[in-house]
């Protein structure tokens, strides 16, 4: 459930957003008004597990989902869209991984769209211009608040240490936006636990399964801080993948496992309780990956219950990394020949290529134990 | 409303197999339930007196609710997933699921779904699902004529000893009582409170998976069977007919399970009409729409929307809707529409076409907001953005309609 404020109660909202204290530099958000969706006060991300959640029941949309569908479909309806994703045709490609392949001929040059957010929240100079241009890209402001229950305020200034949900116009899916942390530190070149808490906290909340977030970690020489999201017709391959499961934390904590016999190396995460632990063991781990030059993804599925780490190989010579999408299973393809004889062995092949080797896996593995350890101790 | 639901899901059930088909099932000595994915929420519509005892709960607790509820903390996230897959997939699956009982103990059980076919449309009408609780991995000092002792419904065969559910959890407790709190728990976590084991029976507890023996998989198997039987016998008495195996290809116009539980989430008034059927028919009518519009699900399905209009519908805007359809354009427009009862009232509908994996028009969605209305959104949106929230999540759940899956995993 979700109340409504009215109109009026705007200046409520806008009193604890000071826009001084957006750290955005050479960009003002305080003109601009649009729908904020204030989580409850109740943390799901504490110690409560997740069934004893009130907001969420499986058998109804929710209010999150709701939002975030219906202004999607409008900005789409209003022409904001390069073009309507749902007219690119998709297919599982013959196997047993039943991969899953989708042929965009209107992605444009970039195999992968250039996210734009790197612009706005990035050090990049925004003019007036492109200003007004991407305001109408802008969806809506996520923040914590203090109600009981989840509260959608129809017109709000950003709150500090919001997300800001913005559209992607060249979607990989339906639904496709950018989830950037605006706040405080959003210059911080790393993931940080803040940030991770409020995206998987989104994916709880607007509790539909084909909802999946996504993170890819910065490439050297870049700063962007965001994270992606989309809706997906069915489960990627990976998350069909048996797992074999190598750090424990009681029966109902944390629980990190890798992933079995799937092309790129990669590990779960999940937990019943104490979810904010695994959150802040998970930040720490994407920041020493960082620290070696080990390229990861972050895949958060199941409503926020399951988060897969993609670990790719440092510094490839000829090949850029892949996006976590395609890490899990999902491939884009520019023209009808490579769509119509993309076979399982090259996207095996593609995985393989880009994956971490076995070693550095074991490095890996342990220094998520070690992580781990020291946080539950 | 809420005697409307219950109808359905009485209706569910007598009308395909009779009332007569419930008292031969209860006489069948196993633990199923089924289920009707068309249903919203894909609620269980009959659960047999097997199941009620091995999960401790009465019937009208458990019919009407999801399969999920017996789900818990512990229930492993994939094996649900590889259930809903299933679903989605319209085949059958065995896997081993961690489920729990009123009391709130958990415990392993081989789960096994097959879908019901309509024989005569090739369509699925319900799920049946059989739970055969696994017996604990046999440990040295379970001495199999230990175990025999306590019940002579038991059979022994193999390495494994199972039988009657109630029996194997008596027997489980009288030969475990001595053992250490660990092993305790890892023989089903069924006897002790969760708090008193959490942290002595660190990783060793009810999570690690137990496997079903094969003599678990082939009583799953009867069971099936056995059911089967009696659900076909019975859709020979009233002349709708059922099969374990899909005869047809599901005829035109029909719903996928995994669509129709999808669509069933969205509790605003829409339908769903497929504009590949002549005169376009309606193929889904939401549960607001029924109650919108007054008419029965049965008096809407397989027929145009036009019933709605009436005397004083105006022509141009029928007009306009037909021409949005012809050029696969959305449209909104603002129709006076008339209930069963006669009555009318301005609808602000809205029609968007709906495209499946091939990126074809696979529907047209139609959302209808009925004006002047007092109750406001729940979610506190605008009739725009309502009409825009329904057709979205209907593009999602439409989007992966035919993706032309390759051999399932094997």
């Amino acid at each position: 459930m979700v109340t409504v404020k009215q109109v009026e109660d705007d200046n409520l909202v806008s009193k604890g957003a000071i826009p001084e204290q957006l750290k955005c530099p050479q960009f003002c958000f305080q003109d601009i008004r649009i729908p904020l969706y204030r989580f409850s006060s109740q943390s799901l991300l504490d110690d409560s597990p997740f069934e004893g959640h009130v907001c969420i029941t499986e058998d109804e949309q929710s209010a999150l989902d709701s939002l975030l569908l219906a202004l999607w479909e409008d900005k789409m309806w209003k022409g904001v869209l390069r073009y309507d994703v749902t007219t690119s045709e998709i297919k599982v490609i013959f196997g047993k991984r039943k991969f899953i392949a989708q042929l965009n001929e209107r992605l444009g040059m970039d195999y992968v769209p250039k996210p734009e957010p790197d612009k706005i929240c990035g050090q990049g100079n925004l003019s007036e211009f492109q200003w007004t241009k991407h305001q109408e890209e802008f969806l809506f402001y996520v923040a914590c608040g203090e109600m009981a229950i989840s509260e959608l305020i129809p017109s709000a200034a950003m709150p500090d240490g919001a997300l800001l949900i913005i559209i992607n116009e060249i979607p990989v899916e339906y639904g496709h936006v950018f989830l950037v942390p605006c706040g405080s530190d959003s210059l911080a070149q790393v993931l940080d636990t803040k940030s991770l808490e409020m995206v998987a906290r989104f994916a709880v909340e607007i509790n539909n399964c084909s909802f999946r977030l996504f993170y890819d970690c910065p490439t050297a020489g870049t700063s962007h801080r965001y994270f992606e999201a989309c809706y997906f017709p069915s489960p990627l391959p990976v998350e069909l993948t048996p797992v074999d499961t190598f750090f424990h934390e009681g029966q109902r904590g944390m629980r990190i496992s890798a992933v079995t016999d799937f092309p790129i190396k990669t590990l779960l995460f999940e937990s019943n309780k104490k979810f904010k632990r695994m959150v802040e063991v998970l930040v720490e781990i994407c920041c020493q990956l960082q620290e070696k030059s080990i390229p990861y993804n972050l895949l958060i599925s199941d409503s926020g219950k399951k988060i897969f780490l993609f670990l790719q190989m440092q510094n490839m010579a000829n090949s850029g990394t892949l996006s976590a999408w395609e890490c899990g299973g999902y491939f884009l393809f520019q023209s009808r020949s490579e769509f119509d004889q993309a076979t399982e062995e090259t996207m095996l092949n593609k995985l393989r290529d880009v994956s971490l080797d076995d070693e550095g896996f074991q490095v890996v593995k342990e220094l998520c134990c070690s992580i781990a350890d020291k946080f539950v101790a | 409303m809420e005697s409307q639901l219950n109808f359905n899901i009485e209706n569910s059930f007598d009308s395909r197999y009779s009332f007569c088909a419930r008292q031969e099932l209860d006489e069948l000595p196993y633990s199923f339930t089924i289920t009707d994915p068309t249903i919203c929420g894909h609620p269980i519509v009959f659960a047999s007196k097997g199941f009620l005892k091995v999960f401790g709960y009465s019937k009208d607790e458990v019919v009407g609710k999801n399969g999920r509820v017996f789900q818990g903390p512990k229930t492993d996230r994939k094996s649900v997933m590889e259930i809903r897959e299933a679903i989605r997939e319209e085949r059958s699956m065995q896997i081993n699921l961690l489920n729990y009982r009123k009391d709130g103990t958990p415990f392993w059980m081989l789960f096994h779904l097959s879908p019901v076919f309509s024989k005569e449309d090739g369509r699925v009408i319900h799920f049946v699902g059989v739970q055969v609780p696994i017996s604990p991995p046999r440990r040295p000092r379970w001495s199999a004529s230990g175990v025999v002792r306590n019940g002579a419904n038991m059979c022994e065969e193999g390495d494994r000893v199972c039988g009657n559910t109630n029996i194997m959890f008596g027997s489980c407790r009288r030969e475990v009582c001595s053992d250490t709190p660990v092993e305790l728990s890892r023989v089903l976590g069924l006897l002790a409170s969760e708090s008193v084991l959490d942290d002595s029976s660190r990783g060793l507890g009810i999570e690690e998976t137990c496997e079903a023996s094969n003599l678990e998989k082939q009583k799953a198997e009867v069971a099936i069977n056995k059911i089967f039987s009696v659900l076909t016998r019975h859709s020979e008495l009233t002349g709708r007919f059922v099969c374990a195996e899909r005869h047809s290809l599901p005829g035109a116009g029909i719903l996928s399970s995994a669509l129709n539980i999808s669509l069933g989430r969205i509790k605003q008034s829409f339908v769903l009409t497929d504009p590949h059927l002549p005169d376009m028919p309606i193929v889904y009518a939401s549960d607001a729409f029924l109650r919108l519009t007054g008419y029965a699900k049965d008096e809407v399905l397989e027929r145009n929307c036009r019933f709605l209009s009436g005397a004083d519908t105006d022509f141009s805007t029928l007009y306009q809707i037909k021409e949005s359809i012809q050029t696969e354009q959305a449209c909104t427009v603002r129709i006076l529409n008339y209930r069963k009862d006669k009555s009318s009232f301005w609808n602000y509908l809205h029609i968007s076409p709906v495209r499946n994996a091939s990126g074809k028009v696979a529907y047209f969605v139609g959302v209808q907001i009925e004006e002047g209305c007092k109750n406001q959104d729940r979610n506190g949106l605008c009739p725009e953005m309502r009409h825009r929230s329904v057709v979205g999540a209907v593009k999602v759940a439409v989007r992966s309609l035919s993706m032309g899956a390759g051999p399932s995993r094997s």
